[in-house]
């Protein structure tokens, strides 16, 4: 991610850059010229590029709002009648929508501030001098990413089995933190906390590896006039790490939000929103409404709004990280 | 000029190669389709049939169509379960659905008001096929007086009880009636037994046997109005008699999604009774390695008796030809061959019970005892309402079950509720 926004801001400021810097006297018409000639230059590069995510990710997110306006049919020539903002006022008289959003805004305000902090505490961690088989840490923290999903849910599903038989169960009534063993999933916010465990335990190696990353491109000289200016361990971290990895945690965060309210697998394979819906989440919701119940056009809407949602919350963050120079 | 060259040369590769890029897929997927010879006509057929169950299609069913119709040649493509729905919605949105489908039998009314699903009531020799099978299989695949598939195999769910529990309960012989099973779990549990009855879980495929016998329905004949059935008296009773259970302590963890599974619970001598479909002896006596002899260890009867009579719940495929077909007569023709007898008689070899009547009611073909109890059980058997709108009603109805089964509702609020917002939906 991070050299590829750099790259773009460096495209975006060169064709405004150059010419200013080397003739500003020269007449408008050839500016415009120049730039065209390298557009015609550039343009058989970007054409498939351009094809493919006007194909693959314009078209689909248009087509997807105007389908929130539409009682949307699947069948092809089949009518989809316009319906005005009726699938949007159908979620707000809708208590599974409230759950839903209940919970993906809870996954969110819970499961960020925790990942962040384990990400960067871990990453502090294997940085410190002294520890060896810093990659093999680093490995180790990425494996919960790219093992499949549906594999640790089930592996979540029987670790936190109801009854005696459920290892997290037989372990903490041996050690004797709880009486009686717990039915995790069958109740509402003991699920819950299963469902942000196996968020976190999922993408903490992510945050631990960008983190691990901007720490070891801080430069060693700001540690070494630090120390003699006679700062010790807590204050260079304070003074001069917390500063150095600012732009990175912008960064980290926005990513972490987005990761958040994008919660799905998390829900749909270990309780599929049960118990009674209550553990229901905005995606798990869109989709089932589309592909369960066939109600495209409400689903759309739904989908909307929650891109809406994450637009905003990540508005004021995304300014910042647009002015930013990444060093 | 020699930039304009350079431009063309480049948009020219591009999309050359992104040309090429698109005709290669489509080529492929035509040259699948077509088959190898042109006189021939290729029917994509979509099924989930088992392992065993597979073999026989292969084997015997296949080049046993063929020879009699050699003109049709059948393309066959076994899907997962899982997702299914979700690619047979991709698949007709596409237009790359296939011509045939074995599909569950509660989703052919949804997929008929979509629009997706070919109107077989017009098909010659429709009314002779209507009549050859059982009535309530049949029903499932109509919708707004037209039928849109044919029943190709059926299935219910019958009571199997654990042998050990029951003989220390004082039974040795499957309870028939609600006060029986009743008398029988609470001895169990009190002889310590983990459950009495499992239902399977808090959605209408695992309750609607006990809300039925214990006299619940769920709407009027012709399946357009929930409100007054559903909420009724008699079924308002049947789910507190359920809830009763369930405060007593005879219903097994497993009806609101607890540990141990219903099976595993009969296995381990921890559930006294549980209920399930025809293909369990075969799946579990076949099972490598197991010590469990499901025929020796478990005692099976018909759903014991309430003030409904012993009623279950159907289960099943239906024959489907998608709109989008390019050979419907072809089509129809299977679907039609698929339910005479020779081919119902060879599927239940791997257990599927025949949905044609003669075949069913030969002694000869079905031998096996417990499959016997099967068929018996689905002269009472009752489908889930035949209905477009069953997933969402179902969604409506398990959830206030659910919670009543949970104590937090009362039967009576809890199917009011039900009623008015199945009914709602209905209008849809």
């Amino acid at each position: 991610m991070l050299p590829k926004v750099k790259n773009e801001s460096d495209h975006n400021q060169q064709p405004v850059m150059t010419p200013k810097q080397k003739e500003p006297k020269k007449p408008k018409p050839s500016k415009f010229m120049k730039g065209l000639k390298q557009w015609m230059q550039v343009f058989p590069f970007l054409f498939l590029g351009l094809t493919g995510a006007s194909v693959f990710v314009i078209y689909p997110l248009i087509k997807g709002i105007v389908m929130s306006f539409q009682d949307y049919n699947i069948m092809p020539g089949a009518e989809s009648p316009f319906v005005g903002l009726e699938n949007y006022a159908k979620a707000f008289s809708d208590p599974a929508f409230r759950y839903a959003v209940r919970n993906t805004f809870l996954n969110t305000v819970v499961t960020v501030p925790i990942n962040w902090f384990l990400g960067l505490f871990f990453a502090v961690l294997i940085n410190i001098q002294f520890v060896k088989y810093k990659i093999t840490f680093r490995t180790l923290y990425y494996l919960p990413i790219i093992t499949s999903w549906i594999v640790v849910a089930f592996l979540f599903r029987y670790l936190f089995a109801d009854g005696d038989n459920g290892l997290i169960n037989y372990l903490l009534v041996q050690v004797g933190i709880i009486e009686e063993p717990i039915s995790w999933l069958q109740n509402q916010w003991t699920a819950m906390i299963v469902i942000w465990l196996f968020h976190i335990w999922k993408t903490v190696g992510w945050t631990v590896v960008i983190y691990l990353a901007a720490l070891q491109g801080i430069p060693k000289e700001l540690y070494e006039a630090a120390s003699i200016d006679g700062a010790n361990g807590l204050k260079a971290f304070r003074f001069v790490t917390i500063p150095m990895l600012g732009p990175i945690t912008a960064f980290v965060i926005i990513n972490l939000v987005m990761g958040a309210f994008n919660i799905f697998p998390q829900v749909y394979f270990i309780t599929n929103g049960g118990p009674m819906g209550q553990t229901e989440v905005l995606q798990s919701m869109i989709y089932k409404q589309a592909f369960n119940n066939f109600n495209f056009g409400y689903s759309s809407a739904l989908g909307v709004m929650m891109g809406l949602t994450i637009f905003l919350i990540t508005l004021t963050q995304q300014k910042k990280l647009g002015k930013q120079r990444f060093m | 000029m020699k930039l304009l060259n350079k431009l063309i040369a480049g948009v020219g590769i591009s999309t050359l190669l992104f040309a090429t890029g698109c005709t290669g897929g489509s080529s492929e997927t035509s040259s699948g389709s077509d088959g190898g010879s042109k006189d021939k006509v290729v029917l994509d057929y979509w099924h989930t049939y088992s392992d065993q169950e597979e073999i026989i299609l292969n084997e015997k069913i296949k080049p046993l169509f063929e020879k009699e119709h050699p003109n049709i040649e059948l393309k066959l493509t076994r899907m997962p379960y899982e997702g299914l729905k979700q690619q047979v919605v991709a698949g007709v949105s596409g237009g790359e659905a296939p011509d045939l489908m074995r599909m569950d039998i509660v989703w052919v009314s949804e997929f008929a008001k979509m629009g997706a699903l070919q109107d077989l009531s017009g098909f010659e020799g429709f009314d002779e096929v209507k009549n050859s099978v059982f009535e309530s299989p049949m029903a499932t695949n109509l919708y707004e007086g037209k039928y849109y598939g044919v029943p190709v195999n059926t299935n219910t769910k019958i009571a199997i009880y654990n042998k050990e529990l029951l003989e220390k309960a004082g039974y040795s012989e499957a309870p028939e009636t609600m006060e029986q099973l009743v008398d029988a779990s609470e001895k169990a549990v009190k002889a310590g037994a983990k459950g009495g009855i499992a239902i399977g879980g808090s959605f209408s495929w695992a309750f609607l046997p006990y809300f039925w016998s214990l006299g619940g329905t769920m709407t009027n004949e012709d399946y357009t109005k929930f409100d007054g059935y559903l909420n009724s008296p008699e079924s308002i009773a049947a789910v507190e008699e359920i809830a009763k259970w369930q405060k007593d302590g005879l219903v097994a963890p497993t009806v609101l999604g607890g540990e141990p599974g219903t099976w595993d619970g009969m296995k381990n001598n921890e559930y006294l009774m549980i209920d399930d479909g025809p293909w369990f002896y075969s799946i579990l006596g076949n099972e490598e390695g197991s010590k469990f002899k499901p025929e020796e260890a478990t005692v099976s009867g018909l759903i014991p008796a309430g003030p409904g009579g012993s009623s279950s719940v159907i289960g099943g495929e239906n024959l489907v030809t998608f709109a989008g077909s390019e050979h419907p007569e072809e089509a129809w023709t299977f679907a039609k061959w698929m339910l005479t007898d020779e081919p119902q008689r060879l599927m239940a070899e791997a257990g599927l019970i025949p949905t044609n009547k003669e075949t069913a009611n030969d002694p000869e073909v079905i031998q096996n005892p417990i499959v016997q109890k099967y068929v018996k059980q689905l002269e009472t058997a009752l489908p889930r309402t035949p209905v477009p709108q069953w997933s969402e009603i179902e969604a409506v109805i398990n959830l206030n079950f659910e919670k009543v089964m949970r104590g937090e509702m009362d039967a009576k609020k809890a199917l009011d509720d039900a009623a008015k917002k199945a009914d709602s939906l209905l209008q849809q």
